[in-house]
């Protein structure tokens, strides 16, 4: 017997990162080949034409697990009955905008956004934000929805969680699929740290640590670091354009493995409300601003890692 | 144990379709969720550093199905080895271009990249033309890869397949999953053919003659099949870009059953290299209704085609002559 559609809401959904990661959704990536879903897209309305091309597209590829689209320039139309959001849309920020421009719009956004969800979406709806500053767009999301536990509201950082995941198998000239847990702290910024302490590669002679394998401190220290930090950069110096394909690709991993779970042994990064672990800190009784930090995640609570200094 | 990687080929990967293709392939629509592939990817040198571009975005998505990627601007490196191949590159037709200029353009893409595949691509190469014109492109790679089977070279109609299908779901409030068997004809233009006569529907009291159930031969006859040839432009129109997403995703339809196989009761559109059947002139890469098992395709054979039908059948057919003509003087 069929599942029941799951919807699944994309802000932005006209723009370059929603023209990637719909199709991705409606073939089963984010929630499993035999999981039915609804789309529900979301943008403004100077994209509303745009936007009827995106839903006209969906339609032209006939997929089979895609149960219905509804696509809209009303919030309220967009979130009513989600089960998923993912909120990709976001303002952009442009060329002699100051940092406090940019946010000063974002943070209206959210707020906004924040309150259609907090009253139309499903129970449980949980929500994955991506448009940047992707942390603290979240954590404006959350403040002003206070009704949707704050468990549910996270951002993405498995992008950068699988770039490391990258570079390292690109170091070790293994497969990707080898590597694991490494970690994604903090801001989805030029500040995240990705961490290799406790990453391994999975060899013919069993699970290895990467710091093992490398052999390489310094890189491991340096430019490994930079690289994951300023990797979005370098894709916009090739393509022109930020990344589209590996936002969307990472968007659903880390809607999948919050749904469906992480492999036993594996972690993944999520930037989530921190609780104070690992001394990061916490809750809007310790700060007039909370932070989101990204924990290692899995479905089990994280035993606490040895940090080093 | 895990299978062996498949190596796929796209040519014009760093563009639109392109961008949306390899995720795709990467995932495992094309050849299955099991399927380890690796990715060839060609472009123009021009697009070098944009190919690179999305060489590394494929590297940072961590995708477990993906054992290799070669991003690259040298055909015989592209090919060696391939599988499959996707050829999405081709040269647009331009403002003020002719259409001669266009077919010229890409009879000379496809004749070099004809040889190229020719020489270096693995035995039993599935290739798919998507690029446009993609049934005369398809032919003139056909005509300079003496060596590929002919059955092993094909053309896009399954993204119309499915618009058709899309339609009619529409129409009929239905889910598309439920509708069936609509056949494309002919050529990937605007003279194609989306038939209807043997399409039907899933319903609670089982299949149902599409015909029937619409009820407005009409609207079949006329607005339905209207709206199927020229959606291209409907899209243009809309995003202001060409069709990526839905034709991505439908050249993975294509490779999937033929690779795979179709379901069974189920066929799909391919554009293939005629052999006469339905009086379609041989020897031209026309759009045919087709069920596919252990990697070949067939044609359906037996439907019937009433008058209306054989008009179509004709015009699209007509198109596809010209277009070889038009391409032959280009080489000479």
């Amino acid at each position: 017997m069929a599942k029941e559609p799951v919807r699944v809401l994309v802000t932005g959904a006209a723009g370059q990162i929603g023209y990637a990661l719909v199709p991705m959704i409606a073939r089963g990536v984010m929630l499993g080949t035999d999981q039915p879903v609804i789309l529900h897209m979301l943008d403004i309305p100077p994209a509303a034409e745009a936007l009827n091309g995106v839903k006209m597209e969906l339609v032209d590829a006939a997929f089979p697990l895609l149960k219905g689209v509804v696509a809209t320039t009303d919030a309220v139309e967009a979130c009513t009955g989600v089960n998923i959001a993912v909120m990709v849309g976001g303002f952009p920020r442009k060329e002699g905008m100051e940092r406090k421009d940019v946010m000063s719009k974002n943070v209206s956004i959210y707020k906004a956004q924040a309150s259609a969800l907090e009253q139309h979406a499903a129970p449980n709806c949980k929500v994955l934000v991506v448009a940047n500053p992707a942390n603290t767009n979240a954590l404006i999301l959350k403040e002003f929805a206070p009704s949707i536990p704050a468990k549910n509201i996270t951002c993405l950082t498995r992008l950068d969680h699988n770039r490391a995941l990258g570079q390292i198998s690109e170091k070790l000239n293994v497969q990707v699929s080898d590597v694991k847990n490494v970690i994604i702290w903090g801001n989805h910024s030029s500040s995240q740290y990705p961490d290799v302490n406790h990453a391994t590669v999975n060899t013919a002679a069993g699970e290895k640590p990467v710091r093992e394998l490398v052999k390489d401190d310094a890189w491991l220290n340096g430019e490994f670091i930079t690289t994951v930090q300023q990797r979005g950069a370098a894709i916009i110096k090739a393509r022109k354009l930020s990344s589209a394909l590996s936002a969307a690709s990472s968007a659903c991993d880390h809607i999948r493995d919050w749904v469906l779970g992480t492999p036993e042994g594996t972690w993944v990064s999520m930037g989530v409300y921190s609780d104070g672990s690992y001394n990061v800190p916490a809750g809007p009784s310790h700060t007039h601003v909370s932070l989101k930090c990204f924990l290692p995640f899995n479905s089990v609570l994280p035993r606490p890692l040895a940090l080093s200094e």
